[in-house]
């Protein structure tokens, strides 16, 4: 067996090993490469920064434990900036296995920046139906949730004071790992509701949706852990996404070592069974 | 019978599909009074379809488990696993956190659900790289594209390869912005309209496999 050939039937827990080192290392000793914030992420950052102090900003986190890595840091950064901003937040989750994952972070930053549930923000919790939800809330947000995750008459919630349903929305983001998901919510809420909207996914989820972005459906695009980081960096509070472009850095250069390592040998070998 | 079987669902379909389609461009507070009650009718159907498939799955791998066919065991652990979660969900009231402190239901969910999910993801990593070592081959000129494209993309998305190469930020995002937003727009476009002809097809009972296939 030539080395080509054996280089090529490498042990796959090698490659394993690697990557676990890939991801590791990095996390215990950071560098902290620069970012370049990209055009995408800069419109969501944007437009929740123009809104003027108390317009309604709704937030989607369609999405469950196992996208967590990616998506919690960018609702994580969106929920921060909208605080900041004193905008009133309405948020609600249309996957049923994200639910608890959900009110803990919307909790979790809410504790943090001091605001109050009820009056600076509620979240609506999980309601089935997927896109039935969405235009059940374009045509009547009591009826789609008549309480809140706690339990509390929507109807009764300083929050949605003036609120009646999606048109009354000022922004609109859905940080989406599937269906239902930002597309969902551009097909069923936007297109018919009219509210401004934006978007947050994975990373292998955002080339999907790069027409809507380029078409102007949806006007900023945050797109897996690289658009988490850049948020939080516009926001200025780096975190989690900030701390993992490292280890993403790393496995990526890793990843693309070893397409070319396997190119190499391929070529080696074919050269050999050929001449 | 037939009629029941047969007639009335396709009927019911061709009224409904026809109403809904005209719906969306009749802005008249009857049709939007319409749409909100349907609406809140799919809502609840889709609550019943969730006990519908909990049902299915359930029954599924009751049978498994009776014929100890291959692999029983971990239908016993879904078994387990579910009906345990569903009696504790039920104990505390669905909610994972009663006053700040978390219930048994939330300790499911934090310390069992979210890092096995999160486990599942996280492995896929290792498994990508090991398959991109093993598969991804200049074996086409087709292939070739591919494969320095792919390069090119994740140099640009990371400040690694950002800082390496400065370029490669710039030519991801034209790769992203225009071919690849081009390519599945077009993609977009053709299963659009292959919905329209399908949607139109059921409407009017030419394609009726949803109907299933008993005897008439």
């Amino acid at each position: 067996m030539t080395l080509s050939e054996r280089m090529l039937k490498i042990d796959r827990r090698i490659i394993f090993l690697m990557i676990g080192l890939c991801t590791l290392l990095p996390l215990l000793y950071p560098v902290g490469l620069p970012i370049k914030i990209s055009s995408e992420v800069r419109g969501v950052y944007d437009h929740i920064e123009s809104m003027p102090e108390g317009s309604v900003f709704l937030l989607s986190i369609d999405f469950d434990p196992a996208s967590k890595p990616e998506l919690y840091p960018q609702a994580i950064a969106l929920l921060r900036h909208a605080f900041k901003k004193n905008l009133r937040v309405i948020t609600m989750t249309l996957w049923v296995s994200g639910t608890g994952m959900a009110d803990q972070l919307v909790t979790q930053v809410a504790k943090e920046t001091g605001k109050e549930n009820g009056t600076d923000y509620t979240f609506l919790g999980w309601s089935p139906g997927g896109q039935a939800v969405i235009i059940n809330m374009g045509q009547d947000l009591y009826s789609a949730y008549p309480s809140d995750y706690r339990g509390k008459s929507t109807k009764e919630l300083p929050i949605l004071e003036g609120v009646r349903s999606l048109k009354d929305v000022g922004y609109m983001v859905s940080l989406g790992a599937g269906r239902p998901g930002v597309e969902e919510w551009y097909v069923f809420g936007k297109d018919k509701y009219k509210f401004e909207m934006g978007g947050g996914c994975t990373g292998v989820m955002a080339p999907g949706l790069y027409p809507l972005l380029r078409s102007g459906q949806i006007n900023g695009l945050i797109g897996g852990l690289r658009g988490a980081a850049e948020y939080e960096n516009l926001i200025g509070q780096k975190g989690k996404a900030v701390a993992g472009m490292d280890a993403q850095s790393a496995t990526h250069l890793a990843i693309i070592a070893l397409v070319i390592m396997c190119n190499l040998f391929y070529f080696s070998l074919r050269q050999q069974r050929d001449g | 019978m037939i009629f029941l079987r047969r007639q009335l669902p396709l009927l019911i379909t061709l009224v409904t599909g026809l109403l809904f389609a005209a719906q969306y461009y009749v802005p008249h507070p009857a049709s939007e009074q319409m749409l909100t009650s349907a609406t809140k009718w799919l809502q609840i159907v889709g609550g019943f379809a969730l006990i519908l498939g909990v049902t299915s799955l359930f029954h599924q791998h009751a049978v498994k488990i009776r014929r100890q066919e291959a692999g029983w065991g971990y239908s016993l652990v879904l078994y387990v696993g579910m009906l345990g979660t569903i009696a504790v969900g039920l104990w505390t009231n669905g909610k994972e956190s009663v006053e700040g402190t978390m219930t048994a239901f939330g300790w499911i969910y934090n310390y069992m659900m979210v890092p096995l999910q999160g486990t599942m993801f996280a492995i896929l990593a290792f498994f990508i790289a090991s398959a991109a070592y093993r598969s991804f081959r200049a074996k086409s000129r087709e292939a070739a594209v591919l494969l320095v494209a792919a390069v090119i993309v994740m140099m640009g998305r990371v400040p690694l390869g950002e800082y390496l190469i400065p370029l490669s930020g710039d030519v991801s995002s034209w790769i992203l912005n225009v071919l690849n937003s081009s390519v599945r727009r077009a993609i977009l476009i053709g299963v659009s309209l292959g919905a329209v002809a399908l949607s139109f097809k059921i409407i009017f009972g030419v394609e009726r496999s949803y109907l299933g296939g008993g005897k008439e």
